[in-house]
């Protein structure tokens, strides 16, 4: 009984898709204030959910009649899975074990496999060279990822989220060395949500919709939901492994954990808006130029100071 | 018939979200600016909600500009066909709404109601963007009106229109008199010389 509230309402569905609502609307409302705007009303992101579940749902004569709805659900299931071994209310998650950080990890890979398939499954041209970029894409920023968040690991001593949240929670000062991972972090999980500096996959002005051009109605606002939920999820493993602050109060260590994602989130949409989409060749060369040798370089510094530092 | 709170939400979420789809149909690309300039910052019209798409598989509603000339009528139709259903279309200036000055000619099928049923005429040539955002607006509270089955109100522009239309005729023929009546008169060659520029 307390496993299916915790899958359904609190940590898992119900209080995700809440969040993950108030997430797109803080996101559009710090995007609208920094172009000197109004912005949307605080229902927006609600309004448009359940007006897409209302709309007729297309499915293209030429799409695969199975694979093409499964699809969202697959991209929502995957991100709603990744969130129950996220540190929420303490330095703990629901339901810790050793290594849970990397199936965290191929978790999040999962929507995006997804939105190659939307888009190859939709054979529509537009977004058969979204999904093309969207695999591209994936190859690029993976790697600096992946890296940036086994670096803090690898001082931790722990494949666990919890572990690590809670040794650097112990050793505050410690975050200090994994300022480089962080910024390879950030910047990287911009490629991972598809957002703007890295939104090639869906540029609107090139592609049209790119991956999602053929998703229509109740399909689209499911694949908009595991976007909205997979960038709470992002935002809160990189506040898990960079901003590890926590008390033993779980009121107040849940504020905290609202705060330090709406302060990744804050981050994320100031980039968003003062950038501009780069070419997806730019896009792969900046990823292994700059950004992978900069989470090397932190691996190689994180394993010399595990020699030096008294853990 | 009374309807769930469920189809009400839905409701309630198709008034407060609809989203534009821009296709040009063979305007001369003045609507057009004035579209793209409704979407500025300026106006903010994401404050109702309102987003431009790029695919039609995503929009609730068609902005469409121009006449439409027979290369464009199949693909207006395909677009409108792609749309999923609700779907509404807005007709933007003059060339849409009628055909305008191009109606008649010999590569237009007419205006936009000549091929695909719209529901909002905008006219202008060019339409102001603040016209275009009152379309929209008219638009929805239309569908406030139909989906709560009251009888749509007796709109009190329409005959404000009308008559300030009256004016702007009854301006331009005496104006034309005018300048008619100047070009009869032998006066000092200067004011006819601008007055001949005017027009």
């Amino acid at each position: 009984m307390v496993a299916l509230f915790n899958i359904l309402i609190f940590p898992g569905f119900l209080f995700l898709g809440i969040y993950a609502l108030l997430f797109e609307y803080l996101d559009r409302i710090i995007y609208a204030r920094l172009q000197n705007r109004m912005g949307p009303p605080w229902f927006q992101p609600l309004a448009d959910f359940l007006k897409l579940i209302g709309k007729e749902a297309v499915i293209p004569a030429a799409a695969d009649k199975h694979v093409f709805p499964a699809l969202p659900v697959v991209a929502l299931a995957a991100v709603t899975t990744a969130f129950l071994y996220v540190p929420i209310w303490s330095g703990s998650s629901l339901l810790p074990f050793s290594g849970d950080l990397i199936v965290v990890l191929y978790l999040l890979t999962i929507p995006t496999l997804t939105f190659f398939l939307a888009g190859w499954y939709s054979t529509s041209v537009y977004a058969t060279v979204g999904s093309m970029r969207a695999l591209t894409q994936l190859f690029s920023y993976e790697v600096p990822l992946f890296m940036a968040l086994l670096s803090p690991a690898l001082l931790a001593d722990t494949w666990s989220i919890s572990g690590i949240s809670q040794f650097y929670g112990a050793h505050p000062l410690y975050i200090l060395i994994n300022i480089p991972a962080f910024v390879v972090a950030i910047v990287a999980c911009q490629g991972k949500l598809e957002r703007v500096p890295f939104d090639l996959p869906e540029a609107e002005t090139e592609i049209v919709s790119g991956t999602f051009v053929e998703y229509s109605g109740r399909f689209y606002a499911v694949f908009k939901m595991a976007i909205n939920c997979e960038l709470v999820v992002v935002a809160a493993i990189v506040s898990a492994f960079f901003l590890p602050f926590y008390t033993a109060n779980p009121f107040i260590g849940f504020l905290l954990f609202i705060v330090k994602t709406v302060i990744i989130l804050f981050i994320l949409a100031v980039f968003r808006s003062v950038m501009a989409r780069i070419r997806i060749e730019q896009m792969v060369k900046f990823c292994w130029k700059y950004l992978t040798p900069l989470a090397i370089l932190q691996i190689i510094i994180n394993i010399l100071l595990k020699g030096v530092l008294p853990l | 018939m009374a309807k769930s709170l469920f189809e009400k939400a839905i409701d309630w979420g198709r008034r407060k979200s609809p989203w534009i789809i821009h296709f040009n149909a063979g305007a001369c690309n003045g609507c057009d600016i004035e579209v793209v300039d409704a979407i500025t910052p300026r106006f903010d019209v994401e404050r109702f909600g309102l987003m431009l798409k790029g695919t039609p598989r995503h929009a609730d509603v068609l902005v469409c500009t121009g006449a439409v000339t027979l290369q464009t009528r199949d693909r207006l139709k395909r677009i409108y066909e792609q749309m999923p259903d609700p779907k509404f279309v807005i007709a933007v200036g003059t060339c849409a709404c009628s055909g305008g000055i191009f109606d008649g000619c010999y590569c237009v099928a007419g205006g936009i109601d000549a091929v695909i049923p719209v529901n909002v005429y905008v006219p202008g040539c060019a339409a102001r963007p603040e016209a275009i955002i009152d379309a929209v607006v008219k638009l929805l509270t239309a569908l406030e009106n139909m989906q709560k089955g009251t009888p749509a109100a007796p709109v009190d522009d329409n005959v404000a229109d009308v008559s300030a239309l009256e004016e702007i005729e009854n301006a331009v023929t005496e104006a034309s008199a005018a300048a008619v009546h100047s070009d009869n008169q032998p006066a000092d060659s200067a004011t006819t010389g601008s007055q001949g520029g005017e027009e």
